[in-house]
This record gives C-alpha cells, structure tokens and sequence, in this order.
C-alpha cells in the first residue's frame, strides 16, 4: 500500500508547514471555525473546496501551500479573537 | 517525539479527479451527536463517521477555536454536503463510506504519531475512499 493522496484545509499554515503536509490551500484572512467559509455560505464553500481539489489534482513540487484570496470573505464581528479561544 | 522537517511524505495520485472518491478527516472535532463528546483536557480518540450520515447529525466538541457557525452549519468545518455536491456533478468520483472525526488537542504526541494516526489511516485505507480532504478548525 503506498498510502493515500491528501490535501490539507488550513487556516494556520506556518503551523501547517512545520508539519510537512504534501498538498494544502491556506484561505488567507479566514477566522478559526471558518475553513471552508461562513455559515450557509454554499457558493463560497464550494469555491474553497474546489480549490483544495485543484491543489490535489495539481502535479508540483509536495510542500507547496497555495494561499489563496476570496475577496467576498467577511469575518464575522462577532468571533473574537480570530476565532481562537486561550486556555486560561 | 520530533517530527521530521527534511522529507516532506509525498503519495502521487493514482486517478484522475473525476475518478476519485474522497474521504474526510478533520480535527475540527466533529463528532455525531449520539457519540460520546472528545476529553476537553486531551484526547487522541476519533470517531468513525458513516458515509450516509445526515449533516444535522454532526456536533463540535472543541474549546480552542470558537465553533459558532460550524454549530451552525457543519459545512465550515466538515464539508460533507459540498463533497456530496461535487460527486453528483461528476467532478469527484464519489464520497467514501467512513470519515473520521478527532479534536486535534492532545498531550500525548507520541502516542498520537505511533498509534493514534496509523490507526486512523488504515481505516481510511480499508474503506471505499483512495484520497482524504482533510479540515481542521
């Protein structure tokens, strides 16, 4: 078995690239809890996903995170924080 | 338990898009409601999510990122009914029959690296999916 071809969704992707991950998009200015897009948001999580599997279909060098702009984007006011929630 | 920073673990893809059923994998911390919710202090666990599963089924167990609209819509973090739109469109081969969930919040990093992950692959390697889109939060 010579494994499984995957592509990765991140929203961190300096973290992301410390772990090596052959095939990812990184949506720029997206909130944590936000991966694909906002809520009920289909056409926009679409495009995302479409993306990723762009990136997976793409033959380049592994390694490669592709960060990408969606200019429709709006971050919700409401999640703070960029969407990460520390521990106290 | 240091992960390696030099070689980059590559696997070519064997089909084309169109051919490939996909599986999903996320440490978002999607969970089914009727499964037992993820340890908040550490959990290197899954959960088997079945491919015929019902997006209003899926919840979020997770308190390090603010999982609001995926309680809302679970499509922000596990985009199930997109893949499924892609599969009925042709542009993917299909949705596979297992996913897994898991919270991505662990202290135990070796067990996570030399059991908990090998584990998690070889059901996805038995199951009908031959490519992972993989999310987190």
């Amino acid at each position: 078995m010579l494994g499984l071809p995957t592509v990765l969704i991140t929203l961190r992707p300096a973290a992301s690239r410390e772990m090596g991950p052959p095939r990812a998009i990184s949506p720029v200015g997206f909130l944590l809890g936000d991966c694909l897009g906002p809520p009920n948001q289909p056409d926009l999580q679409r495009r995302v996903l479409r993306d990723a599997l762009r990136r997976w279909e793409a033959r380049e060098e592994p390694g490669n995170i592709w960060e990408l702009n969606y200019p429709d984007y709006q971050s919700d006011p409401a999640i703070v924080n960029g969407g990460e929630i520390v521990s106290e | 338990m240091p992960m390696s920073r030099r070689c980059i673990p590559y696997t070519p893809r064997r089909h084309e898009l169109s051919e490939t059923t996909f599986a999903l994998v996320s440490t978002a911390g999607v969970h089914l409601r009727d499964q037992e919710p993820y340890d908040l202090a550490g959990d290197n666990s899954w959960r088997l999510i079945p491919g015929d599963v019902q997006s209003s089924q899926l919840m979020v167990t997770h308190e390090h990122y603010n999982h609001s609209h995926a309680d809302q819509d679970i499509n922000c973090v596990f985009p199930i009914d997109r893949l499924r739109e892609m599969a009925a469109e042709g542009v993917i081969g299909g949705v596979g029959d297992k996913h897994l969930g898991f919270m991505g919040y662990s202290q135990k990093l070796r067990d996570l690296y030399e059991r908990a992950a090998p584990e998690m692959a070889k059901i996805i390697e038995r199951s009908q999916a031959d490519a992972v889109l993989l999310t987190a939060g």
